[in-house]
C-alpha cells in the first residue's frame, strides 16, 4: 500500500502487521433515524449537552423537491491526530496497533488544549454531573469502542446502524469491507486540508455537507442568542 | 433554515484570556526590572517592577490552575514521566516555573540591596524567560492549525509586542513622577503599541483574504459585540488613540502619558478577550 505517503512517523498507513481500523459512513444510506447516537449514549452513560457521535443534517434541493441530508459525525481518528501532540500529559495517545486514538481519563488535567486542537470539534468536556458513571470533569470523546473491537465486536453505532449505513473494519487488510468500499467508491474525509488524514470516510456527501452551515453566515449576535438558549436548556 | 446544527462549546473561555492578559504584565514588568540595569532613568522602576512582575504571577498561576477542569491535576504538567513536550503547554509551564524560581532569586538579591553582577546576572535570566511567557501563550494559539487567526506564525510576536506595551503602560503608571523613567516608558510605550497596531493590520488583512473559515472568523470579529471589543475598544481606543495620543505635545507630560498608559492597558486587555474568543466563534458550529 502507498507507505510513501506518510509524512510523519505516527502514520500507520500501510504499516505491516499494524491494524489501522476505518469507518466508512454511506450517507445515502443513513435516514438520520439517529439510533448511533442513542447507542452510544447507552454505551458510555454519555451525558445531557454531550455527544461522542451525532448526527446533524441540512435540509437541500428547492421545495417540493427537498430532502434531509444526514452527516453522522464522531471522532475522526486521525492518523497524523493534533489533539495527541497537543496533549501536555499524554493523557490522550494513539494505540499504534488499531489507530484508535483515545485518552487517560486519570491523567488529564483539563486544559482542553485537546479541544481546541481537534478540527472536527469530536471532543468535549464531561460535566460534573453523570447518572452511573463516576468519570467526570474531564474531556471525552469517541474511542470507536475500543472495548468491542479488541473482543471482535463491532462498535455499537455500527451494530445498531438500521441502514448498514455505518461501516467498520480494518483498513491495511486488503479484503475488509471498510477497504472494498473506500477502493470503490468516491469517499470524502471532512477538512482534508488539515492534514490530519482522518479514519471516517463518507460516501456520498458532498460540500453542501462538509462545508461550515448556513448559521455560520448569520449575524454572531443572533448565534450567540441561539447558544446561550442551547446552553440553557442543558444547563451547561 | 432547516439545518440542525449542535452547538459546541468553545474550548478556552474568558478566564484564559485574563491570564494572557496578566502574563504580559509579567513579562513586561520583568523587561523593565532588567532594563533599569541597562538604562539608569529605569533605575527607580528596578524593585517595583520586580515585585509586581511576582506578585501578578503568582495570581496568574492561581489563575491558571483554578481554569484546569481538575485544578489539583496541576502537577501532573511537571511530571517528567507524563511530561510531552510536542505540547507549547508542557513547554510553558517549564517556563513559567523557571521564571518564578529566577524571579525569587533576584528578588532576594534585590531586598538584600545587593547590586553585583550576579544580581545582574539573575535579572538578565529573568528578563529571558520572561520574554518565554508571551512567546510560548503565543505559540500555544498558533499551533491550532484549524483556527483562524491563532493559526499565524505572528502570533507569539504580537504577544510579546503587547507585553512590552502593557508592561510599559504599568510602569508609566508606577514612575508618575519621574522625569527621566518618564521620557524612556513614552518612547517604549509608543514604540510596541505601534508595533502592535502594525501586527494586527497584518493579521486582519491576511485573514480577510482567506479561505472561507477565515473570511466568516473576520467578520464575527469585525462587527457585533465582538467587533466593538476588537475594533472599538482593541483597536481605536487601546492601539490607535494612545500612539496619536503620545505623538501629540500632551503626550509627552505626565497627564498625557497617564491616559495614553491607561487606554494601552484597556486596549490590550480587549485585544486578548478578542483574539481568544472570536477566533473560537465560528469552529463551535462545524
Amino acid at each position: 500500500m502507498s507507505e510513501e505517503l506518510r509524512v510523519s512517523p505516527i502514520e500507520t498507513r500501510g504499516v505491516a502487521g499494524k491494524k489501522r481500523y476505518a469507518m466508512v459512513v454511506d450517507t445515502r444510506r443513513c435516514i438520520g433515524c439517529m439510533a448511533c447516537q442513542v447507542a452510544c449514549k447507552a454505551e458510555y452513560d454519555t451525558p445531557l449537552g454531550v455527544n461522542r457521535t451525532w448526527v446533524p443534517y441540512k435540509v437541500v434541493g428547492k421545495y417540493p423537491a427537498v430532502k434531509k441530508q444526514f452527516l453522522p459525525r464522531l471522532c475522526n481518528h486521525c492518523d497524523d491526530p493534533p489533539c495527541v501532540r497537543n496533549c501536555p500529559v499524554e493523557a490522550t495517545f494513539k494505540v499504534e496497533d488499531g489507530g484508535f486514538v483515545l485518552q487517560r481519563y486519570e491523567r488529564c488535567i483539563g486544559c482542553r488544549s485537546c479541544m481546541a486542537a481537534c478540527p472536527y470539534n469530536a471532543r468535549f468536556m464531561l460535566p460534573s454531573h453523570r447518572t452511573y458513571t463516576p468519570i467526570t470533569n474531564v474531556v471525552d470523546k469517541c474511542t470507536f469502542c475500543f472495548h468491542r473491537v479488541t473482543q471482535n465486536l463491532v462498535p455499537a453505532c455500527v451494530q445498531t446502524c438500521i441502514g448498514r449505513s455505518r461501516v467498520f473494519g480494518d483498513l491495511n487488510d486488503p479484503a475488509s469491507e471498510v477497504s472494498y468500499l473506500v477502493a470503490t467508491n468516491a469517499t470524502q474525509v471532512l477538512r482534508p486540508e488539515q492534514g490530519t488524514k482522518p479514519h471516517v470516510f463518507y460516501i456520498g456527501a458532498d460540500r453542501n455537507a462538509t462545508e461550515f452551515g448556513r448559521d455560520a453566515y448569520r449575524k454572531p449576535d443572533v448565534m450567540e442568542l441561539e447558544r446561550a438558549a442551547f446552553k440553557n436548556h442543558f444547563k451547561i | 433554515m432547516g439545518d440542525y446544527v449542535w452547538f459546541h462549546d468553545v474550548s478556552w473561555h474568558a478566564s484564559y484570556a485574563v491570564y494572557f492578559f496578566i502574563i504580559g504584565i509579567v513579562a513586561g514588568l520583568s523587561f523593565l526590572s532588567y532594563g533599569s540595569w541597562i538604562t539608569p532613568a529605569l533605575r527607580p522602576l528596578r524593585e517595583k517592577a520586580a515585585y509586581g512582575s511576582i506578585a501578578l504571577l503568582a495570581l496568574g498561576s492561581l489563575l491558571l490552575i483554578a481554569d484546569l477542569s481538575q485544578p489539583l491535576r496541576f502537577l501532573n504538567i511537571l511530571n517528567p514521566a507524563y511530561l510531552h513536550f510536542t505540547s507549547p503547554l508542557a513547554w510553558g509551564s517549564l517556563n513559567i516555573v523557571a521564571f518564578g524560581v529566577v524571579s525569587v532569586l533576584y528578588i532576594l538579591a534585590l531586598v538584600k540591596r545587593d547590586e553585583s553582577a550576579r544580581t545582574k546576572l539573575l535579572a538578565t535570566a529573568a528578563a529571558l524567560l520572561a520574554l518565554g511567557l508571551p512567546v510560548y501563550t503565543g505559540y500555544d494559539l498558533t499551533v491550532h492549525q484549524s483556527r483562524p487567526v491563532w493559526n499565524t506564525p505572528i502570533m507569539p510576536v504580537l504577544f510579546v509586542a503587547l507585553a512590552i506595551a502593557s508592561g510599559s503602560a504599568v510602569g508609566s503608571l508606577l514612575a508618575a513622577g519621574n522625569e527621566a523613567a518618564r521620557r524612556v516608558l513614552h518612547q517604549y510605550l509608543l514604540w510596541s503599541t505601534a508595533a502592535v497596531g502594525v501586527i494586527l493590520i497584518s493579521i486582519l488583512g491576511t485573514t480577510n483574504y482567506g479561505g472561507a473559515a477565515e473570511e466568516l472568523t473576520f467578520i464575527i470579529l469585525t462587527t457585533g459585540t465582538m467587533g466593538l471589543v476588537f475594533v472599538g475598544i482593541g483597536i481605536l481606543a487601546g492601539t490607535a488613540a494612545p500612539v496619536a495620543l503620545l505623538l501629540a505635545p500632551f503626550g509627552k507630560q505626565q497627564g498625557g502619558l497617564i491616559v495614553a498608559s491607561v487606554l494601552v492597558l484597556v486596549g490590550s486587555a480587549a485585544l486578548r478577550y478578542a483574539l481568544l474568543m472570536g477566533p473560537q466563534q465560528l469552529q463551535t458550529l462545524y
